[in-house]
């Protein structure tokens, strides 16, 4: 597969991508790195990538990888710094940014979502908010589809256990 | 804490697929029959049918567009720098052992030989650091072509090459002045130095051809030393150069070129070769004296038999 072709797929992709990477991580600049760490990783294994596979499926989960990556290297780091972590969680949940962007309601959904952990947390995001299939999730996270679905099930539990009492019910008629 | 009825607990799953758009018709019909008679559940279905609907919106919000533009921008930028130094490689085998090609979008770039039949023996690709790829199937072509060329059925390999890889302006001078040097024919590190316009700068003409990127593309295998010595090559793989030079048709003693047995041509305004025995050209140092094996492949660049030593009628039994 040539260099023309994979730039068609950055087209039709990167926006996608960078929307999942901006939702896991704190910072717009850090998700902006993400996302061109994930695509030039694509692009140096272009070559080898079977001519039929799913390349959505595929970029999302080489951008997870990334993430986790990332993540773990930042958690060394945050050890090393205990004052850095305590001004990121401020970014985390207060940043003007997540509150101008969300009401309360969404914000607060969002903070669940972040404290989930890892799994359930990239299991959930793949499937909920980037509607991903659960054997491509599986594909991300080196995991059963069966797997997968129960870290998404479990996320939803999890969330709502946060929630309980913050969401206004949903009437239960179809 | 009182604990949820069994009947609850088992269908929690099918509930929270339910309320989530997850399950399928009969689990979601088995689910809307629970929650109507069950209180504590219809509650639950709620909470995730809340969920999902605040999901939902979470979903359709996307980040700022100038955000995800100019990262695309960014991102563009590094992978057209990126496709431009990347390296596309194949290991293949051949009659002199193992040989890695490597190409870019501007040419061919690496020809190594290699120990064994693993890239990872490369130093070439390991100097070009993690912007390489294994694409065989890319390269094949080149390494038909090779092959046309070890079996002397091929005397050119008309190659598109990316010079960016020589490390200077001399030592990419040095290898189009090695590139101009024609199959069948011999030249010296003097006399490409010659060619270049740096006569003196013999050591730094052998310096170059070391680190010649692509060897056999670029033949450095045809430049030898002053007294025609088959002096290094490819490291100390001097057998290799003897090995190109016959299958060219260059009689050569092992260490040697065997220059008795080759047309001379040293530059002369009439552009005629010689005979070796032709006044004292076959005792000449080969600073500017070119060596053709045969009298077609020094025609073939133009030369024309010297009217004195006549090459044409007494030519040599090789």
């Amino acid at each position: 597969m040539d260099g023309a072709a994979f730039e068609g797929y950055v087209t039709t992709h990167h926006g996608e991508i960078f929307r999942y990477l901006r939702r896991l991580s704190s910072r717009p600049a850090e998700a902006d790195d993400l996302s061109q760490e994930t695509f030039l990783r694509a692009y140096r294994a272009w070559a080898a990538l079977a001519p039929d596979a799913n390349v959505r499926a595929w970029l999302f989960a080489i951008a997870t990888n990334v993430f986790r990556n990332h993540l773990r290297s930042e958690r060394r780091r945050r050890t090393a710094h205990d004052t850095v972590r305590a001004t990121r969680r401020e970014v985390d949940f207060d940043g003007p940014e997540g509150e101008a962007m969300a009401g309360e309601i969404r914000t607060l959904t969002e903070a669940a979502i972040r404290q989930l952990p890892m799994k359930q947390r990239l299991a959930f995001t793949l499937r909920k908010l980037h509607e991903l299939e659960y054997d491509a999730i599986g594909q991300s996270l080196d995991c059963s589809p069966d797997t997968a679905r129960a870290h998404v099930f479990q996320a939803l539990k999890k969330i709502r256990t946060t929630l309980n009492g913050h969401v206004p019910l949903v009437e239960t008629s179809r | 804490m009182t604990s949820k009825p069994k009947v609850c607990v088992a269908i929690e799953p099918d509930l929270i697929a339910a309320a989530t758009g997850e399950a399928p018709p009969p689990a979601a019909e088995r689910v809307h029959g629970h929650v109507a008679a069950c209180a504590p559940c219809r509650e639950d279905f709620a909470r995730y049918r809340a969920i999902e609907g605040t999901v939902g919106q979470l979903r359709s919000t996307p980040p700022p567009a100038a955000d995800a533009e100019a990262a695309r921008a960014r991102l563009m930028a590094r992978l057209g720098d990126l496709r431009s130094r990347m390296v596309a490689y194949g290991v293949f085998p051949s009659p002199l052992g193992p040989i890695l090609i490597g190409r870019t979008e501007h040419g061919v770039s690496m020809v190594e030989y290699l120990d064994r039949d693993d890239a990872g023996a490369s130093r070439k690709l390991t100097q070009a650091g993690g912007d390489t790829r294994h694409a065989s199937a890319e390269l094949e072509p080149f390494h038909r072509e090779l092959l046309e060329f070890l079996a002397g059925r091929r005397t050119r390999l008309d190659w598109p090459l990316d010079m960016r890889f020589a490390r200077s302006d001399f030592e990419r001078a040095v290898l189009e002045a090695t590139a101009a040097v024609p199959y069948g024919a011999v030249s010296s590190y003097t006399g490409i130095a010659g060619d270049i316009g740096h006569p003196g700068a013999v050591r730094a003409v052998a310096q170059a051809l070391r680190h010649n990127p692509v060897p056999i593309v670029v033949p450095c295998h045809r430049i030898v030393g002053l007294h025609g010595d088959l002096v290094g090559y490819a490291g100390n793989r001097t057998s290799l150069k003897e090995r190109l030079l016959t299958l060219e048709g260059v009689p050569t003693d092992a260490t040697r070129i065997a220059r008795a047995a080759m047309y001379h041509y040293d530059p002369n305004p009439d552009r005629q070769y010689c005979v070796p025995t032709c006044g004292d050209i076959g005792r000449r140092r080969l600073g500017t004296v070119r060596l053709f094996a045969s009298r077609e492949l020094a025609e073939a660049t133009g030369l024309s038999p010297c009217l004195d030593c006549r090459p044409d009628l007494h030519p040599l039994h090789v």
